[in-house]
């Protein structure tokens, strides 16, 4: 090989390197989609109307913006009122929202305040150029880099002398107060949120199609998980906890790695993807039902979406009193309730061992064919297998009592709270509510959740003992780690 | 001649540029974090111990190689010769490592030990049961009874509160895949198997919040699996299993 084609081969090479190295690159700057869209559903509808689509998405960029510049409109009415619903964190009358009580801004402070403890202390020092290099929230990144300019630009200056006094309230403001802008929220949820839930929200992203279950389209105002009666429309408290708890045992993480200004702003952020999606559905049927949009229909929809998710008279469902023991007796009550077809029926869904295999999650259809009942989004419905123990929303007494007195958003789950038998008397009196409680919760204490154990693994190998043998005598350190798992 | 040089410099810059990297890591926040637990020293002993013998072939082959293709080039238009090579030499560069394979096998032996093996572990209970799933952690407390399994007991996600210089043991499961725990400042690392409850512990001898990854590719979102060890003093862990006691008996009249 003369050194030429030996040249030439190298360059060969490395071109394929190249290549290899780059080929799962995406250089197509229209593959994130940079614009809302209508969904599914309403484009079907509107198909034979393209004038109308680009009528409604044109009015629903009046009102919440595009993905890059999200804002809420602010109305005439509201203006005067001093009231702007993009600055949830500042009083009303300030021109903010005021959405948040005293005691809440307070927690949010405290928050950012131990989060940014490190950049605090640099302020006080007096070593502002080195906030940047500790672990700041993007957001905030960028907030404290346009302070940074501002100081640079001699904002901080009076009669030509750098006020540090000034500068340093500032700059303590900047840290403890921070709050994320929609546009900060919406450039997190497109990192964080946006490869399941969507550009829009409607649980469409390129991620969504490898779960089960699906992520939530929030488009239709519908959130299965609240601690609201009456089917209520979710408060922010309701969402923030979902984000910050995640939904356990689907591909819904915890995201408590940030922090709560954060989680608050995407939460704000969701709330306007919600509403518009509602807004939008809104207007396609006016379009459908009147032939025209007219501008009241666009603002009468956006205030009523909007007096719907925060209206403040909702119901939030506490009990008030000491939750009962969970007794031999009550758990035997809370059993009856829920084998009794006129007060818990529970077991017509979830089976009568609790497994989620009940009939009634099942209909047959015209070509009689069985399959699975739906929900509001048209996915599968599984009921739950109460004997894994495993709570979507969480497992605390309260969490269970809350969903068997408003049900589950958007499913069949009924809401037995508020419930009435023939008679017009409560359906679930006194302690029968705790009961089924604490019988729901029961099941899941039978459960053998704790696997096999390492150890007795290699403990069968050498004694011969077949730790696959349910209640096969365990010795040592199988006795030890599964505690009283095993005294069940 | 000048091919010649570009290809030695360049064989020249991989021991120097790779030698400087280490070096300098530790300057850009690259290197480990500092340990924090009863068997990190023995573990960094052993990742120092290992290193330094990597290094030390590293840059003598790398040296070699150097050498040889400044030192024995011949020009384009030389014939190459066969040599069948030297049965010392060759017996040398198995034997050697051989042998420091086999000084490691010994070296580690007590530190696997110390982690890993039955006697070992610290007696009684454990601490929590931790559940790993597709993506997050959460951490199971024995309620009032002490008991787990029970209905008392108590669930927390992303975070595992545990005592400092105390041994804690605590078991891994999984919900689905296979996950690893992994805390980088405690030097621990497990994995995680679906179906198995694998005993783990560490004593963390600092006060102060830690990093726990997901270091096993468990899917789409395994960089979203993270978590938090947060080591606190008996009484501020006291205080904050009270916490989640009453956050578990709360009804909601607190808002």
């Amino acid at each position: 090989m003369d050194l030429t084609t030996c040249r030439r081969s190298s360059a060969a090479l490395l071109a394929g390197a190249a290549l290899l190295l780059t080929s799962g690159c995406d250089f197509e700057p229209h593959a994130a989609d940079r614009e809302y869209a209508l969904s599914e559903n309403n484009l079907g509808e509107l198909a034979d109307a393209p004038d109308v689509q680009a009528t409604i998405l044109g009015a629903l960029e009046m009102l919440y913006g595009t993905p890059q510049e999200p804002k809420f409109m602010v109305t005439s009415d509201w203006r005067s009122d001093g009231y702007n619903p993009n600055w949830p964190t500042y009083p009303k009358g300030e021109d903010g929202g005021g959405d948040f009580t005293d005691e809440q801004l307070d927690a949010l402070y405290a928050d950012n305040t131990a989060r940014h403890a490190e950049a605090l202390a640099l302020v006080e020092a007096g070593d502002y150029d080195a906030v940047a290099d500790t672990y700041l929230p993007q957001a905030l990144v960028q907030n404290w880099k346009r302070l940074m300019e501002d100081k640079a630009a001699g904002q901080f200056d009076t009669d030509g002398k750098f006020d540090e006094a000034a500068f340093k309230d500032e700059a303590r403001r900047t840290l403890v107060e921070f709050y994320p802008t929609l546009r900060q929220s919406a450039d997190f949820y497109r990192r964080e949120c946006l490869h399941c839930h969507g550009n829009s929200g409607g649980g469409d992203g390129p991620t969504a199609r490898f779960l089960s279950p699906l992520p939530r389209d929030y488009r239709k105002g519908v959130f299965k998980f609240t601690a609201l009666a009456d089917k209520a429309t979710p408060r922010r408290e309701d969402l923030f906890r979902i984000v910050a708890e995640g939904v356990y045992t689907t591909a819904m993480p915890s995201f408590r790695r940030f922090g709560d200004a954060e989680l608050n702003g995407v939460t704000d952020y969701v709330r306007l993807l919600a509403m518009r999606g509602e807004v939008e559905t809104r207007l396609t049927y006016a379009f459908l039902d009147a032939e025209s949009i007219t501008p009241d229909d666009v603002s009468e929809s956006y205030l009523d979406v909007w007096a719907k998710w925060t209206d403040p008279n909702k119901e939030v469902i506490t009990f008030d009193g000491e939750i009962p023991a969970p007794t031999p007796e009550l758990i035997a009550r809370g059993r009856e309730l829920f084998m009794d077809p006129a007060k818990g029926n529970c077991f017509s869904c979830h089976g009568e061992q609790g497994l989620g295999n009940g009939a009634s999650a099942w209909e047959t259809d015209s070509d009689g064919v069985k399959h699975r009942i739906k929900d509001d989004w048209g996915h599968d419905i599984i009921p739950r297998n109460l004997v894994r123990g495993v709570f979507r929303f969480g497992r605390k007494p309260i969490d269970i009592y809350r969903r068997i007195y408003a049900g589950i958003n958007g499913t069949p789950m009924p809401g037995l709270g508020k419930s009435t038998d023939a008679n017009g008397d409560p359906l679930l009196p006194g302690d029968d509510m705790w009961a089924l409680v604490h019988y729901v919760r029961s099941l899941g204490e039978k459960e053998d959740g704790f696997g096999l154990d390492a150890f007795s693994v290699v403990e069968a190998m050498d004694g011969g003992v077949d730790p696959l043998q349910h209640g096969a005598p365990h010795e040592g350190a199988n006795d030890e780690h599964h505690g009283g798992a095993q005294a069940h | 001649m000048l091919t010649r040089l570009f290809t030695a410099l360049l064989l020249l810059a991989v021991p120097v540029l790779g030698v400087y990297t280490f070096v300098t890591a530790a300057d850009h926040g690259w290197w480990m974090q500092p340990e924090v637990s009863t068997f990190g020293q023995d573990v960094d002993f052993l990742f120092y111990l290992i290193l330094g013998m990597v290094t030390f072939f590293f840059v003598l082959t790398e040296m070699l190689l150097f050498w040889f293709v400044w030192r024995y080039s011949k020009k384009d238009s030389s014939k190459a010769v066969y040599t069948h090579g030297s049965h010392k030499l060759e017996m040398l560069w198995t034997a050697v490592p051989a042998g420091l394979l086999v000084l490691i096998a010994f070296f580690q032996m007590s530190t696997w030990a110390e982690m890993r093996f039955k006697g070992s572990f610290p007696e009684g209970e454990p601490f929590a049961h931790v559940w790993a799933s597709q993506f997050d952690w959460r951490f199971q407390y024995p309620g009032a009874d002490g008991e787990f399994g029970t209905m008392d007991d108590l669930e927390s996600p992303y975070e595992f509160v545990v005592p400092v210089n105390q041994p804690v043991k605590f078991v891994l499961h999984s919900r689905d895949v296979i996950h690893s725990f992994s805390v980088p400042a405690f030097r621990l690392k497990q994995d995680a198997m679906p179906g198995l409850a694998i005993p783990v512990w560490f004593q963390a001898e600092e006060i102060g919040e830690y990093d726990l990854v997901c270091m096993e590719l468990c899917g789409w979102g395994h960089y979203k699996m993270a978590g938090k060890v947060r080591v606190v003093s008996e009484e501020d862990y006291r205080a904050y299993m009270a916490g989640l006691q009453s956050e578990f008996m709360n009804t909601g009249m607190e808002g």
